[in-house]
């Protein structure tokens, strides 16, 4: 275990620099010139050139990516060339929003795409697994976007229940919480129904069933336990989908997260803020990826990392 | 008392964004964007200006109709050079710590926003100051032309004559800072403004209070909440919730609104032009007659009609309506498929030609571009639509690779010369605004003359003169002056439409129960 911890960890390395790799190529090639987008409307040729001097734009590539990476590995992500701030104490400052919204997302999609998966699998073919079916199939091919916009307009709108945007208290989690983890409730309940299903045929539970055990027993400890593998693996992935930042529901509700920070600094063409936003948010999703295979395999004995 | 890791939770969950619930002493405005900063020196963007507006003042700055007017400075006066400015400040201004503001602060504020290590970028309203462009640069040290006689005194001589000027420092990266503001001032601010910084939680919101000391009128309500909210449609739901005292009304919208609050409904013709820049150094375009047939072949009544909410004033020129110069009896170029056709076939292209027509991402951008493609094709000219998201757009019409670019310009200050000016003369070609590349040297010289004169008429004549040869010179296919529609909230009272978007300082709103 701790060796497979120590490759993971070495491997890291390695692909951070290919993610950083190709960020820098797309954004050289990309068009659009980050001073342009710094002096607004009306400047003058003068200003420009000074500013690309400044900024080190006119040096050859080789000579930019490498400046950025020795100032990378000291932890240094650069300054913003538009707000001047330093990119990692920009990114340390959003990411507890996205924590938040993500874990309440994901609370959300796991209890209920869970639980109507289990209830599906146990009594396929009934009314409400037909019905549970439906509303998955259709929580996956609704746009986020327009699914942020009904809430807000039904929930906040017209009933009042909850505040239309903003981040103030838990309240204002509820409605982008749903919204986000909408996409994950259908593709949980669909794994979980899968999973469980193929447990509930196995031998181990005609056993406990023939042991008298009540079926509730049956169902959720022995066989849900077994069911949860896959379930646990979707879940890492949305997770740290989720954790890199949701542009869509993020803007919609104007939650001040990570991937809105991302989304302006594309928009500005501001380079050092879109390349340490990639760095730092490819460090999340991997972590948490690794962190999945590390559950994986406490869930599940059989699992055996060498 | 609850156990340690609860509270940690709780801090986690609730962490800094936290806050209660407006009281009725609060106003909330918004931004679509967060500002780029608080430091008025890197003011690039509307959300920094208005906000630089509320945290500081200007030696002369601008009231909600977009009058000039005195700031710090109580008066001033040029010598018969135009050259010499001599502004008189007030002295019962102080800044938020308390030091009073004198000309020393003026100084270090325009050497600030000047100096090379800012990175501002947006020091070209200080440019007209002598050796400032060197100074810019780094190749002096020292800007002596603006000079400090006493606390209360600052003498600031120019390049070369220029009217606007006293206009020019009333725009946000001239504000005034205290001597000494260091680069961390940008998230500390400290001005001498009717509203003081109280925090900023970065794409959530500003809040600013009421600065009881203020020498001007001191703000009627206590709190001004900002939020950051960059989607038009959840803007619309926080002000129908009654969480934001004012919205502005997207174009598309504006029927809804006017059916359903039309008691709420404000106006006002904005100072700004919506247009497309016809690169007037591109194959055909380079024809005078080819650019006046485009400009009949377009339906641009339909278009504003139909696709913009009739929100606009047909225009005949370049200059807004509000400012002087403009010319009502004017006729626009009529939408006359026939006479463009036959201008066409003058030209030597009975035929057509091929064009390729750049537009941004915005939505209303998309079906202005496909009625001017169809209104094109009916007289020959086939458009290619290129679509590219705002930045791309922008630097390819710069560079002066596209033939025809949808845009629009909005006004810095109220002055004909900030039409005339960038968007028309050959110094600007490019990436000072001309996106026309129009070179015509008997208009650059007309241009110069009306910045130079310090006749008022003489230089309203001017104006007129210089919009009507733009007209005849067709560097675009002229549309239409957009107007400002915003709601108001019953309950707010004292909130006008600015004429200009640093004119509303918000210290004579308030909110009545």
């Amino acid at each position: 275990m701790i060796r497979f911890l120590g490759v993971r960890l070495a491997l890291l390395a390695p692909t951070l620099f290919g993610v950083l790799a190709v960020a820098f190529l797309l954004l050289y090639v990309a068009p659009g010139d980050p001073v342009q987008a710094m002096v607004g409307e009306r400047a003058d040729s003068a200003t420009i050139a000074r500013l690309r001097a400044e900024l080190r734009l006119d040096d050859p590539l080789s000579r930019q990516f490498h400046h950025y990476l020795s100032a990378a590995a000291r932890g240094d992500l650069g300054r913003s060339y538009v707000t001047r701030r330093p990119i990692l104490g920009d990114l340390l400052e959003r990411f507890p929003a996205t924590l938040r919204l993500a874990a309440a997302a994901m609370l959300f999609a796991s209890l209920t795409g869970i639980a109507i998966g289990v209830y599906g699998a146990w009594r396929p073919g009934s009314l409400p697994d037909r019905l549970a079916t439906l509303a998955a199939y259709l929580g996956i091919s609704f746009p986020v976007y327009w699914v942020g916009l009904i809430l807000i307009l039904v929930f906040a709108v017209t009933l009042r229940w909850f505040p239309p945007s903003g981040s103030s208290g838990w309240a204002a989690l509820v409605l982008p919480a749903l919204t986000l983890g909408m996409r994950s409730v259908a593709f949980l309940a669909r794994v979980s129904r899968t999973a469980m299903q193929e447990v509930l045929q196995s031998d181990f539970i005609r056993t406990a069933r023939a042991q008298g055990l009540p079926e509730r027993a049956v169902v959720l400890s022995r066989g849900l336990r077994n069911a949860l593998l896959p379930v646990l693996t979707v879940l890492g992935l949305d997770f740290g989908s989720y954790l890199t930042g949701s542009i869509l529901t993020e803007t919609i509700f104007g939650w001040p997260g990570v991937g809105r920070y991302v989304l302006d600094a594309i928009g500005k063409r501001d380079l050092p803020a879109v390349q340490g936003s990639v760095l730092f948010l490819s460090l999340v999703f991997v972590l948490v990826n690794l962190i999945t295979d590390l559950l994986y395999a406490k869930a599940d004995p059989r699992v055996v990392y060498d | 008392m609850p156990p340690r890791p609860l509270l940690l939770l709780a801090a986690l969950w609730c962490g800094a964004a936290c806050t209660s619930a407006p009281g009725p002493d609060t106003l909330t405005y918004y931004y679509y964007s967060e500002p780029r900063s608080l430091d008025p020196a890197l003011s690039t963007d509307v959300p920094t200006g208005e906000v630089v507006a509320m945290l500081y003042d200007n030696l002369t700055q601008f009231d909600v109709e977009g009058r000039l007017g005195p700031g710090l400075a109580t008066r001033w006066e040029t010598d018969p050079s135009g050259r010499v400015y001599t502004f008189h400040l007030r002295t019962d201004a102080r800044f938020h710590d308390g030091r009073p503001v004198t000309a020393r602060d003026v100084r270090a504020s325009y050497l600030r926003a000047l100096a090379p290590g800012t990175q501002s970028g947006r020091a070209w309203p200080l440019d007209p100051i002598l050796h400032a462009r060197s100074y810019a640069a780094g190749d002096t040290s020292a800007v002596p032309a603006i000079a400090v006689p006493d606390d209360s005194t600052v003498v600031i001589t120019l390049e070369q004559p220029l009217n606007v000027f006293p206009k020019l420092l009333a725009m946000p990266v001239a504000a005034i800072v205290p001597a000494g503001a260091d680069a961390r001032f940008g998230d500390h601010p400290v001005g001498s403004g009717p509203w003081r910084f109280v925090s900023w939680l970065h794409d959530h919101a500003l809040v600013l209070a009421r600065n009881p000391d203020y020498w001007g009128p001191v703000p009627l309500a206590d709190t001004l909440r900002i939020r950051i909210l960059p989607e038009a449609l959840t803007q619309a739901a926080e002000y129908e919730s009654g969480r934001l005292s004012v919205v502005e009304i997207p174009f598309g919208e504006t029927r809804l609104w006017e059916r359903r609050r039309p008691a709420e409904l404000q106006r006002r013709p904005a100072l700004r032009v919506f247009y497309i820049a016809i690169n007037t150094t591109r194959g055909p375009l380079r024809d005078v007659r080819v650019r006046r047939a485009l400009n009949h072949a377009v339906d641009i009544p339909t278009i504003l009609a139909r696709l913009m909410g009739g929100r606009g004033t047909l225009s005949a020129g370049a200059l807004p309506p509000s400012l002087p110069g403009f010319d009502s009896s004017r006729t626009r170029y009529a939408y006359d498929p026939a006479r463009a056709l036959a201008l066409l076939a003058e030209a030597g292209f009975p035929r057509g030609f091929t064009l390729r027509l750049w537009r941004s991402q915005r939505p209303e951008y998309a079906r202005v571009a496909q009625a001017v493609q169809q209104d094109l094709a009916a007289v020959g000219v086939r458009v290619e639509i290129v679509e590219r998201d705002a930045a791309s757009a922008r630097a390819a019409a710069r560079k002066g690779e596209t033939d025809l670019f949808i845009t629009d310009w909005y006004g810095d200050y109220p002055d004909p010369e900030n039409f005339n000016f960038p968007l028309f003369h050959s110094r600007n070609r490019g990436p000072g605004g001309n996106l026309a590349f129009l070179a015509d040297s008997a208009l650059d010289r007309l241009i110069e003359r009306a910045r130079r004169t310090m006749d008022p008429r003489e230089k309203e004549a001017l104006d007129r003169e210089i919009d009507r040869r733009v007209f005849e010179l067709a560097p675009w296919i002229f549309c239409w002056f957009p107007e400002d529609l915003w709601a108001v909230q019953p309950d707010v009272k004292g909130w006008r439409i600015p004429a200009i978007f640093n004119g509303q300082r918000w210290n004579t709103v308030q909110r009545t129960r």
